[in-house]
C-alpha cells in the first residue's frame, strides 16, 4: 500500500532469519511448557495448519467479495501474531475474523463490524462469537501485539513489475500470482523481501507451464545454471538476474522453500486440523 | 517508571479536539519533555477508527524531519494514546497570530519565513510521495511549526478509504479550500498531483495571509478557483466533461494573471506558484521539481553544504537512493 520497502517496518522488524524464526518459536514453546500444550494438543506441520487457515480465509473472503490483497494482509497479521502468541492459547476463528477486519481497514476495503462478524459466525459456528465488540477488543490486542507496525508489501507489485520485463504469458503471470499466494503458507512473507518471492514463483511458473510435468522439473530448479536449459524464457530470467543486484542465494533457497511446500501439501487433511483446533480450544481456553 | 505506561506522562492542557481524537500537550514524568498526546477513543461499532490505524501505521513507517515524529504508541484498557513530537503551533495559529514588524495585512507572513516553510512542506510532501503516500488533507492546520522555524507535516489518516471525505465522523467539515479541482470535479484516480494543488493554495496564503479559495459548498469553491484560473473548457482541459461534477452552466471566467493578485510575489516566486496551480493534474509540478525550482537556490545550496560538512550525498533527484536499493 505505501512506504519504502527497504525503509520499511517490514524489512526492518518483521523479517528474519530461518535460524532467528526457530528461536523465536523456541521461545514461545518454552514460556508454555509448564502447560504441556504442545504434547496435549498436538497440531499438523505448521504449514499444514496455515493451508488450514487459508483454505478457510479464501471461502470467507469469496463470500464477501475481498480483494486478494486484503487477504494476503491477513495471513501476514496471522503469521506475525502467531510468532508472538501461542496458538492454542487462541480462539484462532476469532484471530481469523479480525485479522480479515484489521487488513480491510489497512487496504481501504473497509467492511462493517457486525457484517464481518455475521459472515464470520455463520463460517465457523466454533468461533462461538455472537457480539461484535469481541472484535473489537481482539483488533487492538493484535494492533498492540503486532507493535502498530502494519503496512505490509507483498510480491504482487513486484510480479506485475517484472511480467511485461520477462514477456510472461498471461497463463504464466496467473499462475504466478496463485505460487504467491501458496507461499503465504511458508515462512517466506516472515524471511524474504518481496521481489525475491515474486522472482521465485516466476521461475517456477515459468519451469512448470510449459510441461505441466512439475515433479520432473522441481530438480532442474534448484541449479540456476541447468534452468537456461529449459527455455528461452528461462534464459533471459537468469541472465536478467545474474546483472541485476538481486540476492541469487535467496531467490533459490525461496523456490526450494515452495517446492517442500508442494511435497508438504500432498499430506493435507482439512478434517485432521479442524479437529485438531477443536481439541485446544475446547481444552486449553478454559 | 514504565515508558510505555500512560501516567509517566503528565497531562497539561487540551491543545486541540480532532476528528477522531482529542490532543493534549503532555510532559514525560522522567525526561520533562514536552509530547503532545493524542487520546484516541474505541467505538465499539468499529473498534479502533480506521483514521487511527491509518495514521498510526504510516507514522511509522514515515520517519523525516518534515513530517512529525510519532514517538510510542501505547495501549490502555479502552484507548490509545499516541505519543508525538511536541510543535508549539501549527501554521493556522501562527498565521492568525503575526504582524509583520514593517506593517502590512495581518497574517501575512514575510517572504523569507514563506520561502523556509514553503521549501520544509515540499521536503515533506517529495518524502510521502516518494514512499506512495499521499497526504491528502494538507491544510495550514495540518502544517505545526516549533520555535526553531521547523515545519513540519501532521494529521496523517484523515483521508478515508474511497477518496476524500466531506464529513468526518464528527459533523466538522473538513474544509475544501486546499482541494484540487479534479477532486472537486469528482475524479476517483487523483495521485500526487492532489497535494501540490494544496501546498500552492498554502504559499498564496502566506503572502496574503488570507485563504486563496475560501469556497463555501463544492460548486462554490470551483467557482472561486475558475474565476481566477478561468472557467476551463475541453479545449483548455480535454475530457473535463466526462467529471462527474462537470457542468454546462458555469459562468465562464478568462483566466487571470497570478501577480494581479500577488503583487507582494517576487517574479520567480509567481512563475512556482504557477507551475503548482495548474488546473489539470497532469500539467502541475511535482514536488521535487518544485524543490528544484530556482526560487529555492539559496535553501538548496545552503542544505548541500551542510551536508557535505557532514560527509553526506544529499541526492538532488530524491528516488534515486531508493531506486537502486530497490532490487
Amino acid at each position: 500500500m505505501a512506504a519504502n520497502y527497504w525503509d520499511s517496518t517490514q524489512a526492518k522488524y518483521w523479517t528474519f532469519t530461518n535460524a532467528e524464526l526457530a528461536e523465536m518459536r523456541q521461545e514461545l514453546a518454552d514460556s508454555e511448557q509448564q502447560h504441556d500444550l504442545s504434547t496435549r494438543f498436538p497440531l499438523p506441520d505448521r504449514r499444514l495448519v496455515s493451508i488450514y487457515l487459508q483454505h478457510n480465509l479464501v471461502r470467507l473472503a469469496k463470500r464477501m467479495s475481498l480483494r486478494q490483497q486484503a487477504l494476503a494482509t491477513a495471513l501476514v497479521y496471522i503469521k506475525r501474531y502467531y510468532l508472538r502468541v501461542e496458538i492454542r492459547r487462541t480462539n484462532p476463528y476469532l484471530i481469523m475474523t479480525t485479522a480479515v477486519y484489521l487488513a480491510c481497514k489497512m487496504e481501504e476495503c473497509p467492511q462493517h463490524i457486525r457484517l464481518m462478524l455475521g459472515e464470520a459466525a455463520r463460517q465457523w459456528p466454533e468461533m462461538g462469537v455472537s457480539e461484535s465488540s469481541k472484535i473489537g477488543e481482539c483488533e487492538f490486542a493484535l494492533i498492540s501485539t503486532l507493535n502498530s507496525r502494519l503496512i505490509v508489501h507483498h510480491p504482487y507489485r513486484s510480479l506485475a513489475e517484472f511480467t511485461p520485463l520477462f514477456g510472461l504469458t498471461g497463463d504464466e503471470q496467473t499462475l504466478a500470482a496463485n505460487i504467491i499466494n501458496d507461499s503465504y503458507n511458508t515462512d517466506l512473507s516472515l524471511t524474504s523481501a518481496p521481489h525475491i518471492i515474486a522472482i521465485a514463483a516466476i521461475f517456477l511458473a515459468v519451469v512448470l507451464r510449459p510441461t505441466g510435468q512439475a515433479a520432473q522439473n522441481y530438480t532442474a530448479a534448484s541449479s540456476p545454471a541447468s534452468l537456461k536449459q529449459v527455455g528461452p524464457k528461462l534464459g533471459k530470467l537468469v541472465d536478467w538476474l545474474a546483472e541485476s543486484k538481486v540476492d541469487m542465494g535467496a531467490v533459490v533457497d525461496a523456490t526450494q522453500e515452495m517446492i517442500s511446500l508442494y511435497e508438504v501439501w500432498e499430506q493435507y487433511h482439512e478434517r485432521i486440523c479442524r479437529e485438531s483446533f477443536a481439541k485446544f480450544m475446547h481444552t486449553a481456553n478454559k | 517508571m514504565d515508558k510505555r505506561h500512560p501516567s509517566s506522562f503528565q497531562q497539561l492542557e487540551k491543545l486541540g479536539e480532532g476528528t477522531y481524537a482529542t490532543v493534549f500537550k503532555g510532559r514525560n514524568g522522567s525526561t520533562g519533555q514536552f509530547v503532545a498526546l493524542k487520546e484516541i477513543h474505541l467505538d465499539s461499532e468499529e473498534g479502533t477508527p480506521s483514521t487511527a490505524i491509518r495514521e498510526i501505521s504510516l507514522m511509522k513507517e514515515l520517519k523525516h524531519e518534515n513530517i512529525v515524529s510519532l514517538y510510542d504508541v501505547i495501549h490502555t484498557e479502552n484507548k490509545l494514546m499516541l505519543v508525538f513530537e511536541y510543535m508549539d503551533k501549527d501554521l493556522k495559529k501562527y498565521m492568525d497570530s503575526y504582524q509583520a514588524p514593517g506593517g502590512g495585512p495581518r497574517g501575512a507572513l514575510e517572504a523569507n519565513t514563506i520561502k523556509s516553510f514553503m521549501w520544509q512542506l515540499l521536503r515533506g510532501i517529495a518524502f510521502c510521495h516518494e514512499n506512495r503516500v499521499l497526504h491528502r488533507d494538507l491544510k495550514p492546520q495540518n502544517l505545526l511549526i516549533n520555535t526553531q522555524g521547523q515545519l513540519k507535516l501532521a494529521d496523517f489518516g484523515l483521508a478515508r478509504a474511497f477518496g476524500i471525505p466531506v464529513n468526518t465522523f464528527s459533523n466538522e467539515v473538513v474544509t475544501l479550500w486546499y482541494r484540487a479541482p479534479d477532486v472537486l470535479l469528482g475524479s476517483r484516480t487523483y495521485n500526487t498531483s492532489i497535494d501540490i494543488w494544496s501546498a500552492g493554495c498554502i504559499m498564496a496564503e502566506m503572502f496574503t495571509g488570507r485563504p486563496l479559495f475560501p469556497g463555501t459548498t463544492n460548486e462554490d469553491q470551483l467557482q472561486k478557483i475558475f474565476r481566477l484560473m478561468g472557467t476551463p473548457s475541453e479545449r483548455s482541459w480535454p475530457g473535463i466533461s466526462s467529471f462527474p461534477e462537470y457542468k454546462t452552466t458555469w459562468p465562464v471566467y478568462a483566466t487571470q494573471e497570478l501577480r494581479a493578485i500577488l503583487p507582494q510575489m517576487d517574479g520567480l516566486g509567481l512563475q512556482l506558484l504557477g507551475q503548482m496551480l495548474q488546473m489539470r493534474p497532469e500539467m502541475r509540478c511535482s514536488a521535487q521539481q518544485a524543490l528544484n525550482h530556482p526560487w529555492f537556490a539559496e535553501l538548496n545550496q545552503r542544505s548541500q553544504q551542510q551536508a557535505a560538512a557532514q560527509g553526506q550525498f544529499a541526492p538532488v533527484q530524491g528516488m534515486v537512493a531508493g531506486q537502486q536499493r530497490a532490487y
